[in-house]
Formats: structure tokens, C-alpha cells, sequence
């Protein structure tokens, strides 16, 4: 899963470089089952949490790479401008979307 | 959430930063990092509180006699969610600062926000709860 070889990372930072790896994996894979869970509620919505998993997933390879200064501002503005708009999708789906009622309903689709 | 701990390592690093070298433009590597790694660890909380609130409306059968019980439930922890994201980013951003100029970590708002809601939520789920079973 590491897209550099540990021998690139400087002495001394890998194993908090690896840790931090490793958080930013969970956090784009918490996003991206958050996403699927949306499908059946909303194509579109799912579809979208989905795909901003991608550039969450794709910031592991920088890390260790510029150490000395905090990620790409941009990508931790991502990361907390994409979780506001999941709860802002999820509001709509919880006013507008018409949850299961049943279970069988839950399983079969409604 | 064993990573969690920003403050700590700022503390305990063999190599601590002293408070007099503020004149550093940025803090010790390793210090960032474990400040990006709260950031992401309390955004993962926040993602989990929507999940858990749009599971709530999105999942749960209705509570008898109470209509809107999933959304009172629901809507609360959905909104905790998004505030939990937004002032995260903001206390990143404070730490890291804090850190340039060698000042200690701020406290943070963040674990009393998080328990003082869960706390609300959970009385409220009891008198969903109960009220529905009383009708």
C-alpha cells in the first residue's frame, strides 16, 4: 500500500510518516464506505462521496515527501469541506428520502 | 483512536522543540504529522457521527407514536458531525501555529464538544425510547 520504499523516507520519520500513511488509508476508506452506504439512498450522492475518496487515498504518497511543512492545505481543506458536504447530503436524504419502514422493505428495496 | 493524542508527542518527543527556538519556521517533522493525524483521526469521528445519524433516519423502523423520533435522534448527530469537521480543521491549524512559535498546545474544545453531545443524544434516545413505549 506504501507507494514509496521506506528507504526514500529520511531517518528518524519513517515510523511516524508509516503511522500517518496509514491514518490517511482509514480516513478514504471510512469515506468511501460512508459513500456506498449512500447509494441506495441517493445514486448521485453515493456516487460523489465515492469519488472524493479518490484524492483523500491519493494523499498517502506525499507523506514524507515534503515533511518539514504541514500536507498540502488544500487536501486537509478537502478532507473537512467533503465530510461537511456528506452531512449536508445526509440532512437532505434524512428530510427528502423515505426510509425503509420494514425490514423486509430494508432488504428488497421499496 | 490510539493515535489521537496531538499534545502528546509535542511533550514526550526525544527531540522535543524547547520553547526558546520559536524563531524555527516550522516544528519538528514528526510534531506535524502527529497534529495531521488527530486532524484525521477526529474528521474519521465526524464522518462515523453522519453515518451513525443517516443510519438512524435511514435504517431504524419508525418509533410507534412517535413520528419524528428517528430525526430527532438523527439530525442532531448529523450536524455534530459537520461542526466536528469544521473545528478540527481549525484546531489543526491553531496547533500548528502554536507549535511554529514554540507556545504550548491550547486546549482543545473538541473532547467536551464530542462528550456533551453524545451525552444529549443519549437522553434524548431515552425518552424516544420511552415515550414510545408508553403510548
Amino acid at each position: 500500500m506504501s507507494t514509496a520504499p521506506p528507504d526514500q523516507d529520511e531517518p528518524g520519520i519513517g515510523e511516524p510518516a508509516n503511522r500517518t500513511r496509514l491514518a490517511w488509508t482509514r480516513t478514504a476508506i471510512a469515506l468511501a464506505a460512508l459513500g456506498a452506504a449512500m447509494l441506495r439512498a441517493s445514486l448521485i450522492a453515493g456516487v460523489i462521496v465515492i469519488a472524493l475518496s479518490v484524492p483523500v487515498w491519493a494523499a498517502v504518497r506525499r507523506i514524507g515527501q515534503a515533511s518539514d511543512a504541514l500536507s498540502s492545505i488544500a487536501v486537509l481543506r478537502l478532507v473537512t469541506a467533503t465530510v461537511v458536504l456528506v452531512a449536508a447530503a445526509a440532512l437532505v436524504i434524512a428530510f427528502l428520502g423515505h426510509g425503509p419502514v420494514t425490514l423486509s422493505e430494508l432488504l428488497h428495496g421499496h | 483512536m490510539t493515535d489521537a493524542g496531538g499534545g502528546e508527542p509535542a511533550r514526550a518527543g526525544p527531540a522535543g522543540v524547547p520553547a526558546h527556538e520559536a524563531a524555527e519556521p516550522e516544528p519538528d517533522p514528526r510534531f506535524t504529522l502527529a497534529n495531521e493525524r488527530t486532524f484525521l483521526a477526529w474528521s474519521r469521528t465526524a464522518l462515523a457521527l453522519v453515518a451513525a445519524g443517516l443510519g438512524i433516519v435511514q435504517l431504524l423502523p419508525p418509533f410507534p407514536g412517535v413520528p419524528l423520533g428517528r430525526h430527532v435522534l438523527g439530525v442532531p448527530l448529523i450536524i455534530l458531525g459537520a461542526v466536528i469537521a469544521v473545528a478540527a480543521y481549525w484546531e489543526m491549524t491553531r496547533n500548528q501555529h502554536a507549535m511554529r512559535r514554540g507556545e504550548p498546545l491550547p486546549r482543545s474544545i473538541l473532547p467536551r464538544l464530542l462528550a456533551g453531545t453524545i451525552a444529549g443524544i443519549a437522553a434524548l434516545a431515552a425518552a424516544v425510547v420511552l415515550l414510545s413505549a408508553v403510548r
